[in-house]
């Protein structure tokens, strides 16, 4: 038997059938995965950036970011998990719950945002404060499909 | 104004769900997706708006 190299060893698991190409997707290692994850979440389009597809990288970047600013051009505010009133099991209200988890998918736009204030004095008396309000949730719900598919790529599930 | 935000809305969904489709591999397929998706919801969007028009609340 032929000792195997590097090359070998990591095309073989993947040789099937008597058929391989070379182009199928293949899987990343663990640590490059789960950069690719906290990454993608963090910035958008940061994970698709780290396993080389620049142009889905830069459209989502443009696309989620550019909602999240619209959103908060627009007098949206940021959400966090108020106490319910009056007081329940829960003890937390649940649709400022689900609003938090909604834009906190946007990473670090969430974050920075919260950390210089912006969106942190809510204006519903503006006309545009409920347009604002949807467009940070579009921005940080798309994330979480973008986080996903960052994933799946990691894993070798698609190109 | 409401339209505007409604269009805006739909582009940006759109270019996100249609760049994550697994079923599209070629770059036209995925335009065709995005179109498809981005004419939903304006349609949709619009059907709704006229179905709800007369409702009072």
């Amino acid at each position: 038997m032929q000792p195997r190299d590097g090359l070998t060893n990591d095309i073989a698991p993947n040789y099937a059938g008597g058929s391989f190409a070379f182009d199928e997707p293949r899987p990343v290692s663990f640590s490059r995965r789960a950069a690719a994850v906290v990454g993608a979440w963090l910035v958008p389009g940061a994970g698709h950036l780290l396993l080389g597809r620049y142009g889905r990288a830069a459209l989502f970047f443009i696309t989620i970011t550019g909602a999240f600013v619209l959103g908060l051009s627009l007098d949206g505010r940021l959400f966090w998990p108020t106490a319910a009133e009056p007081p329940t099991a829960f003890h937390f209200d649940l649709i400022t719950v689900l609003w938090f988890l909604a834009q906190i998918g946007s990473g670090l736009c969430y974050l920075v945002s919260y950390a210089f204030g912006f969106g942190t004095r809510p204006h519903p008396e503006a006309a545009t404060f409920e347009y604002g309000n949807t467009f940070m949730f579009l921005a940080g719900l798309l994330n979480y499909l973008v986080v996903h598919d960052a994933f799946d790529i990691a894993a070798g599930r698609k190109r | 104004m409401h339209v505007l935000m409604m269009s805006l809305y739909a582009a940006i969904a759109a270019v996100v769900l249609a760049a994550v489709d697994p079923k599209s591999d070629t770059t036209r397929q995925r335009l065709i997706h995005g179109l498809k998706i981005f004419g939903s919801f304006l349609g949709i969007g619009l059907l709704l708006s006229w179905v709800l028009f007369p409702v009072p609340w």
